[in-house]
């Protein structure tokens, strides 16, 4: 039931649409179900006052009912009794009461009590005085007969009894056959609903294509925004969805010129900073102490690197640099050889090769960030690579003290670092972790940062295999 | 050398371009300052440079432009200082012919290091490094794309290498089966990178050889030649 319910608009709206008419049909056919229901049982109490009434009439006069005239299979015989054929356990039925004593009273019949009853079995005491058993007479009913209708008689329902006090206490009975008219009413229903359905859900097809077009075309912009983006999509559409098309186009006109605007700001904090920065590394030159100079330089790296980690985050997702397949161990080794070469404890043992749709140099920063910060933290750094399904899992392992689970999380924060003191002098921007995990998901992966059973800490980057 | 060596230095920021020229001229070259690329272009015609050092971003005509008119018509090496650092506009720098790049802020000695490697070289060689513009070479399975700096394998898969591994396997590839000594290697690809100077011709080989060779153990591609050096063997095709 729920795989299918439509996820569209439009396919929404038609289902709703669809089963509200279902419904209302499904109520009107009970209705008129129920109308014709009760139609059959007036029409046969009606046979049966007029058996009664005819009964009466013939006991009035004195003329003797010539035989034959009223075949008894098909009229029935009256039955007299003294007590009522409708008994005390019968459940009664008060308008057909009331309508066969009108109809009494009109013909000049007085009866001292009425009592009328449906019934799906007849009792055996009733079986010979029962009218409308004829089939035939029922298709040459002129009524019937007028309205087309040439279909076989339909089935019994059930039977109608009427039961009536004459004046001297005695009881005439007759039961009547209550007809079964539906299978017309199902067919007939069925047709009207059809017909509904063709001349409602064809125009609401055509109007909800005509609302949903513009709004397909405007997910498919606002899923593929791109900043910069100068062509406005195309108003279309009822005018509350061209008056949506206007303020989406306004607005990313106004994000686009926000992050130019951030782009030439960015660019002009990386040269207007960088060049003083450079003019600064030059005069460092002149001091004499060789401790003091080093510091300055050490000093001039570390805004450098701040600088520069601070600019590839904002830059991110607007790099120019295309995505390759790449050889993940080759790229392992290059950032490890780097870390060698600076003296550093790092193993990794070449596997399988792997191959991962990367923009490299970004990856290989967020790799280094992931190292170095083990080497920071650790004394040595352990790499291995684990695939699962289609996700690449690069694990840089520390043998340092870890982190509490509650403060992991926190770990990415911009500036946060691990140690209570901020002191430069243990390096890092603390920018690497929020710059290698923006550099992950942009390639749609991530950082995971678990603690390892056997103490240290397990960096691990996610990425997709290409 | 008799003469003083003559730097030409193009910087838009004095404050960076004073201090660097003092320090040059304490360092025993002769300098010619030029804030903007007009004046650079008078000094040229106006004097003999053995090298240029050209800032990219600058008002007027950039830095880009200046390189392409002096590698177009003259032979003076060229050094980019830049602020920038994105990888691709390192690899446009080079491209149009400039012999090194050095991004701000810079070591001062490490520049000077660099201006001697590029002289040697320009005046080994007469002209200056090959042209590897666009070129392609094609060697036993493996493509290597110079205006990438991509190594691509046969599944068409990239290869990463450090900048002095694609030196070492540019210079190797473009002499193929030419034998080279530690020292032409080293003279060839050195200067492009800060570590270069410590690193060892032959610990750059045995990690490039762990990267393309089936058995590192046994190369087939970079062969070692006793005595001698280095040599690509097999056929190289250049695209």
């Amino acid at each position: 039931m729920i795989r299918l319910w439509p996820k569209s608009l439009v396919g929404q709206l038609l289902l709703i649409v669809a089963l509200m008419l279902l419904l209302a049909q499904g109520v009107n056919s009970f209705l008129l179900y129920r109308g014709a229901q009760s139609q059959n049982l007036v029409e046969a109490s009606t046979s049966a006052v007029s058996r009664i009434a005819f009964g009466q009439d013939r006991q009035a006069s004195d003329r003797p009912m010539r035989r034959g005239a009223m075949p008894a299979q098909r009229w029935g015989r009256l039955k007299y009794s003294a007590n009522s054929a409708v008994t005390e356990d019968m459940q009664r039925l008060p308008e057909l009461e009331m309508r066969a004593g009108q109809a009494f009273a009109n013909m000049g019949i007085v009866f001292s009590d009425i009592r009328v009853t449906f019934t799906r079995n007849l009792t055996t005491d009733m079986t010979g005085h029962l009218i409308g058993t004829n089939r035939r007479a029922w298709r040459d009913n002129p009524i019937n007969r007028s309205m087309g209708d040439k279909r076989a008689p339909p089935e019994t329902r059930g039977f109608v009894i009427i039961s009536a006090q004459q004046a001297d206490g005695q009881w005439i009975s007759i039961a009547s056959v209550v007809r079964e008219r539906t299978p017309l009413l199902v067919r007939t229903l069925l047709f009207q609903t059809i017909t509904i359905y063709l001349l409602m859900l064809i125009p609401l097809i055509l109007l909800g294509r005509y609302i949903s077009r513009p709004l397909k075309s405007l997910t498919a912009k606002a899923h593929g925004f791109q900043p910069g983006e100068t062509e406005d999509l195309a108003e279309q559409g009822p005018p509350d969805m061209r008056e949506l098309i206007r303020a989406f186009n306004v607005m990313s006109s106004r994000v686009s010129s926000m992050i130019k605007e951030k782009d030439v700001m960015l660019g002009a904090i990386g040269h207007d900073l960088r060049t003083p920065l450079a003019a600064l590394r030059v005069r460092v030159e002149n001091v004499e102490d060789d401790v003091e100079r080093e510091r300055m330089v050490a000093g001039i790296e570390d805004i450098d690197h701040t600088l520069d980690d601070i600019l590839s985050l904002a830059r991110l997702g607007r790099s120019r640099e295309q995505s390759d397949p790449v050889d993940i161990r080759s790229l392992i080794e290059t950032i490890v050889d780097e870390f060698t070469d600076l003296g550093h404890e790092v193993h990794y043992q070449r596997g399988d090769k792997q191959s991962a749709l990367i923009r490299e140099t970004l990856v290989r920063r967020a790799l280094r960030n992931l190292i170095g910060n083990a080497i920071l933290y650790g004394k040595a750094a352990d790499i291995s690579v684990e695939k699962s399904g289609n996700k690449l899992m690069i694990n840089v392992d520390d043998d340092g003290p870890g982190i509490p689970e509650e403060k992991i999380e926190a770990m990415f924060e911009p500036f946060l670092r691990g140690e209570a003191s901020r002191n430069r002098a243990t390096g890092g921007s603390g920018l690497g972790l929020t710059l290698a995990r923006a550099i992950a998901r942009d390639h749609g992966g991530d950082i995971i940062l678990t603690n390892r059973e056997q103490g240290g800490l397990r960096a691990t980057l996610v990425l997709p295999t290409g | 050398m008799t003469h003083k060596i003559h730097i030409l230095l193009v910087d838009d920021e004095a404050s960076l371009r004073q201090p660097l020229a003092e320090y040059l001229i304490k360092q025993g070259y002769k300098v010619q300052q030029a804030s903007d690329a007009s004046v650079a272009r008078s000094l040229l015609n106006a004097y003999d440079f053995d090298i240029i050092l050209l800032d990219i971003m600058m008002p007027g005509e950039d830095g880009l432009s200046l390189c392409r008119f002096v590698t177009d018509k003259t032979d003076i090496p060229v050094i980019f200082i830049s602020a920038r650092t994105e990888e691709t506009e390192r690899i446009i720098g080079l491209e149009l012919g400039a012999d090194d790049y050095v991004t701000k802020p810079f070591s001062p000695r490490e520049l000077v290091a660099r201006i001697k490697v590029v002289l040697r070289r320009a005046e080994k060689s007469g002209t200056k490094q090959i042209s590897t513009s666009g070129a392609a070479y094609q060697f036993s399975g493996w493509t290597l794309k110079c205006d990438k700096r991509s190594l691509i394998d046969a599944d068409g898969l990239n290869i990463s290498l450090s900048t002095g591994e694609y030196q070492m396997l540019l210079a190797l590839v473009s002499r193929a089966g030419k034998v080279l000594n530690r020292d032409q290697l080293l003279d060839i690809t050195q200067g492009r990178e800060a570590h270069a100077f410590d690193r060892a011709v032959d610990n750059q080989i045995s990690r490039l050889r762990r990267k393309i060779e089936s058995d590192p153990k046994n190369p087939e591609i970079i062969k070692t030649v006793w005595g001698g050096g280095y040599v690509l063997a097999g056929e190289v095709k250049s695209l």
